[in-house]
């Protein structure tokens, strides 16, 4: 189908807390991010009905910009298509809303296809309840029961390469079906078979009197050829037709929805699938989205997008099980205040209780904000093997840009916050550039990557995200206090900012969102940029300013009885206010803000000093 | 912009509406009694059935010794058929007559839910259900898998409940809480078989009095999380009004409580799942003096004059009255920058709190 007529677009996204509104249209020529609106989600009961928060932040929209968007019509939500400036004309929707999916995954070989299962369904909100494959040594009465205990909500069938052995999966596929058989109430799952192609239709005629059966390319058309993408979009319907089963609502927004209700991760890895075909430094971009149920990590490393979702880490729904997964005592280490463990285990609890509620002291807000720290650790190093990128073990490869989604990110008590909380977390390296995705515009395009690609190129160029900033991260320590960073900024106006930045500190350059700046970063022995010890670029500037983390990498975190001297430090000056910080925790005095505005520096001397290579910190 | 949020149900009077499950898998039963018009009482069972879960598979042919060439010969043995429901030890399959005659008999008691070739499929019940009706009230609708009964009563709905039900009179702890309750002996004490309500966090020891004591359940506003495992052992209701940790209680639950002490109750202390309807609550029968009480709303947007309950800190568990609703976002105490009503305290201080973190009370 061709989408050529559509030129505006409103993307829903509904997560187990937030619904999230975007609305996409064509603006002298060039598509961009036009508004964009938040409600609470409604799927869940007395409500139990998603299409009322997505009305309530359509509201949102309408009273920004007055377009109007919801329909008074009953059989439609939308006003659609778009006509004297209201409506739009298209509608589609993500969701990670409501309990994962649970799925029985079949294969032929543990080592291959079962591997390859679980990475195709490594993309969506789903819980693996049990395998089945060949090698099972359970009786045919435990297979099924097997099967059928867990209460699947899909299973899935994966095996056999397009030429290959076609009897072992097709035995496999007649438990399945036996299995199926006797299924008498509750639900039946659905079934999605992405093996042999020579087994589709034998599977189809074997399973269809059952239930539905999704037919994908075969996620291993070879022994050396992994293809899960189509199976992902397959999975993609499957998630829709489990959704529009559930209760909530899912059914009447995955018909007004072009693609149904695809799964937001997915999104995600369509999006990072176009950002690794943009011009850019590093390996390429990697997303981290931290939610209330679930948490999701995207990387597109060497133009693949890699990707892993947690369906049991949150800061809402999942509290106790991410503090179970953390521990913790790892999230004590990111709290400048005595927490008892009890009262840490306590606080996650009431948090489950009422997910949607956000922290009301500062101090519940820094055990939050501690916990998506450890969240997103846990999703690095769980992910880190498949990158297969050779860097140390707790460094992160240069992903470029870095963008974050999940309210606990994005929305800080101030952009520096966001900023040190994706630093503390992922401890990158060299230069970083740092942006927020508040909205999840990042997941909307990717969908609406599927129906016009010119779609999402242009609004990630049109800057839909927030950019937080650059941060300059060198690798490598020295020892505390020492002069690190010597940091010149150059300002468009002529004006230079100077700044020696010691080790283990943080130091913020004070420059407007937007401000194009050269910058030149010298560096003491023992710290390297990009391998090198003296750096220049040009740089834009965001909203947590330019940042000069000269902590060191590896991270080495403060002794408990510094902690709290140390982290307000870092808080204040990620947040520009390093002065009465430092004049709070010590005697020595500072430098004002006149002696780091000096005059502007001949270029030449700069470019002299690159070019010489000379140690300018010994 | 309107924002709608969670509501709370804690009214003096109202129209309850509630419905009673099977679960879907279950094979409901006729049950005696469960008509519409017809009155139940909290004990009542509304609902009956069988939970039915594991699979067994039961080779005709292989238990009759027959040969490959007679293997379809099995089928003509079976003596019973799919959909029948069977006893532990009831004929499945016979050859041959009299004395000399064999027999297969069911190793379970079923469902036979598939007959292919010699095979027979028998799910295996696991244990009877009944549902109760846990309030008294009337029958309103009659399904296979539900029922819904609707009464009129004090309602409260709690934070957290260890998946227990009791309907029994309730009491205020005595004075010196309950280590004045354990010198009490409980063959004669006056909260045998009764709910005991605590203003005060609990610890492992108030529950070990309560359990000592025989009481009927215990109401709090909180005990620590760390307790959650024993309070799930224990056999009688344990509601928590405001959550985990040490949390204040809510004036408004405890003077309503406290307003019908020594009535009879419907303690249902269900654990609450972030993806489910049920909420524990306490539903207190009353007369509605022929007027019919509201049913209590839940889809309301926040307006100035809403009465709210806060449920994060610094406020946690006040009601209070929403006076203004600031158009932009503000920066709360947390230090975050989110949209917010000033909210007038029942200590008539006005606070500014976040909207997520009311609820309205219904």
């Amino acid at each position: 189908m061709a989408f050529e007529h559509v030129n505006s677009f409103l993307v829903g996204d509904i997560g187990n807390v937030h619904t999230r509104l975007v609305l996409i249209d064509l603006v002298e020529g060039q598509y961009r991010l036009i508004a964009s609106a938040r409600a609470h989600t409604t799927a869940q009961p007395p409500l139990g009905n998603v299409s009322l928060g997505l009305d309530h932040a359509a509201q949102n929209i309408t009273s920004l910009i007055g377009r109007e968007l919801v329909s008074e019509d009953s059989d439609q939500l939308f006003l659609t298509p778009e006509s004297g400036g209201h409506g739009v004309d298209m509608f589609v929707a993500t969701g990670s809303a409501g309990r994962p999916m649970r799925v029985f995954l079949v294969g032929l070989t543990p080592e291959v296809s079962i591997i390859s299962g679980r990475r195709m369904l490594a993309g969506s909100y789903v819980t693996v309840t049990d395998v089945l494959c060949p090698d099972d040594l359970r009786s045919e009465e435990e297979q099924i029961n097997a099967i059928l205990s867990g209460e699947p909500d899909m299973i899935l069938i994966v095996g056999g390469t397009d030429e290959g052995a076609d009897d072992i999966l097709l035995d496999l596929a007649q438990k399945v079906e036996r299995a199926l058989s006797l299924i008498k109430r509750g639900t039946m799952p659905s079934v999605l078979f992405a093996g042999n192609k020579a087994l589709r239709r034998q599977v189809k005629e074997l399973l269809g009197e059952h239930t539905s059966v999704f037919v994908a390319k075969n996620v291993r058309p070879a022994f050396g050829d992994e293809q899960l993408f189509p199976a992902q979009i397959e999975l993609a319907l499957v998630y829709d037709d489990y959704r529009s089963k559930s209760p909530g609502g899912f059914d009447e927004i995955g018909r007004y929805s072009q693609v149904g209700v695809v799964p937001t991760t997915q999104g995600y890895i369509s999006a990072v699938r176009y950002l690794c075909e943009l011009p850019g430094r590093g390996i390429g971009p990697l997303c981290i989205d931290v939610g209330s149920a679930n948490s999701a990590i995207v990387a597109g490393v060497h133009r693949e997008p890699h990707y892993l979702i947690r369906t049991d880490l949150g800061v809402g729904h999942n509290a106790v099980g991410a503090l179970q997964a953390v521990t913790p005592e790892k999230l004590q280490r990111w709290l400048p205040f005595d927490a008892a463990v009890d009262d840490l285990w306590d606080y996650m609890y009431n948090k489950q209780l009422r997910p949607g509620t956000v922290p009301g002291t500062p101090e519940e807000l820094m055990v939050e904000q501690a916990l998506a720290r450890e969240i997103v650790r846990l999703l690095v190093a769980e992910a880190r093997p498949a990158w297969n990128v050779a860097v140390g073990d707790e460094l992160l490869p240069e992903f470029r840009p870095i963008i974050a989604a999940g309210a606990i990110l994005t929305e800080a008590q101030h952009p520096g916050i966001s900023a040190m909380l994706l630093l503390d977390a992922l401890q990158p390296t060299g230069q970083v550039e740092l942006r927020l995705d508040p909205h999840n515009l990042v997941s909307a395009l990717g969908v609406v990557a599927y129906l016009r690609p010119i779609v999402t190129v242009q609004a990630f160029e049109a800057g839909g995200l927030v950019n937080l900033g650059t941060a300059f991260c060198p690798l490598g320590h020295i020892r505390r206090g020492r002069d690190a960073m010597r940091v010149q900024v150059r300002l468009p106006d002529g004006q230079v900012l100077k700044r020696i930045v010691r080790s283990g500190d943080i130091w913020v350059a004070s420059v407007l969102p937007g401000v194009t700046v050269d910058v030149t970063v010298r560096l003491a022995r023992g710290l390297t940029i990009d391998g090198r010890r003296r750096i220049r670029r040009r740089v834009v500037s965001g909203a947590a300013g330019l940042i000069f983390d000269a902590r060191g990498r590896p991270l080495i975190m403060p002794r408990p009885k510094e902690r709290a001297v140390r982290f307000t430090e870092w808080q204040m000056a990620v947040m520009g206010r390093e002065r009465r910080a430092r004049l709070e925790t010590e005697a020595e005095p500072l430098p004002s803000m006149d002696d780091l505005l000096v005059e502007a520096e001949p270029l030449s001397d700069l470019e002299q000093e690159q070019e010489t290579g000379d140690a300018v910190l010994s | 912009m309107p924002y709608y949020p969670e509501t709370t149900v804690i009214q003096g009077l109202a129209r309850v509406i509630r419905e009673r499950r099977l679960p879907p898998q279950s094979i409901p039963r006729l049950t005696p009694g469960t008509l519409v018009g017809s009155h139940v009482e909290a004990v009542g069972v509304v609902l009956q059935g069988d939970l039915l879960r594991d699979y067994r598979i039961l080779d005709v042919a292989a238990a009759f010794r027959l040969r490959r060439s007679e293997a379809d010969q099995g089928a003509e043995l079976i003596q019973v058929s799919e959909g029948q429901r069977v006893q532990l030890g009831q004929e499945l399959a016979r050859r041959g007559r009299g004395r000399r005659g064999k027999v297969l008999s069911s190793p379970v008691e079923g469902l036979v839910v598939r007959i292919e070739g010699s095979l027979i499929f028998i799910q295996v019940s696991e244990r009877a259900l009944e549902v109760l009706a846990k309030m008294p009230g009337e029958i309103e609708v009659v399904e296979s898998h539900k029922v819904k009964i609707t009464s009129n009563g004090a309602v409260l709905q709690c934070a957290w409940g260890n998946g227990r039900y009791s309907y029994s009179v309730f009491k205020f702890v005595p004075e010196d809480g309950f280590v004045g309750l354990s010198k009490l002996d409980p063959r004669i004490s006056d909260y045998r078989g009764v709910v005991i309500v605590s203003p005060q966090p609990l610890n492992k020891g108030d529950l070990m009095v309560a359990q000592q004591q025989e009481a009927a359940g215990v109401v709090a506003p909180s005990m620590s999380s760390n307790l959650r495992e024993f309070a799930m052992q224990l056999t009688f209701p344990v509601m928590l009004t405001e959550g985990f940790g040490r949390r204040r209680p809510s004036p408004l639950i405890y003077r309503l409580l406290a307003d019908n002490v020594k009535r009879q109750a419907a303690f249902d202390a269900v654990i609450p799942d972030p993806w489910s309807w049920d909420r524990p609550e306490i539903v207190i029968p009353l007369p509605a003096g022929g007027v019919l009480p509201p049913t209590p709303a839940l889809d309301r947007a926040l307006k100035v004059g809403a009465r709210v309950l806060v449920t994060r800190a610094p406020w946690e568990g006040l009601i209070g009255e929403v006076v203004e609703l600031p158009e932009s976002p503000q920066v709360v105490d947390s230090g975050l920058r989110v949209p917010s009503a000033r909210v007038r305290l029942s200590n008539e201080r006005v606070g500014l709190v976040p909207l997520a973190n009311l609820e309205l009370l219904g």
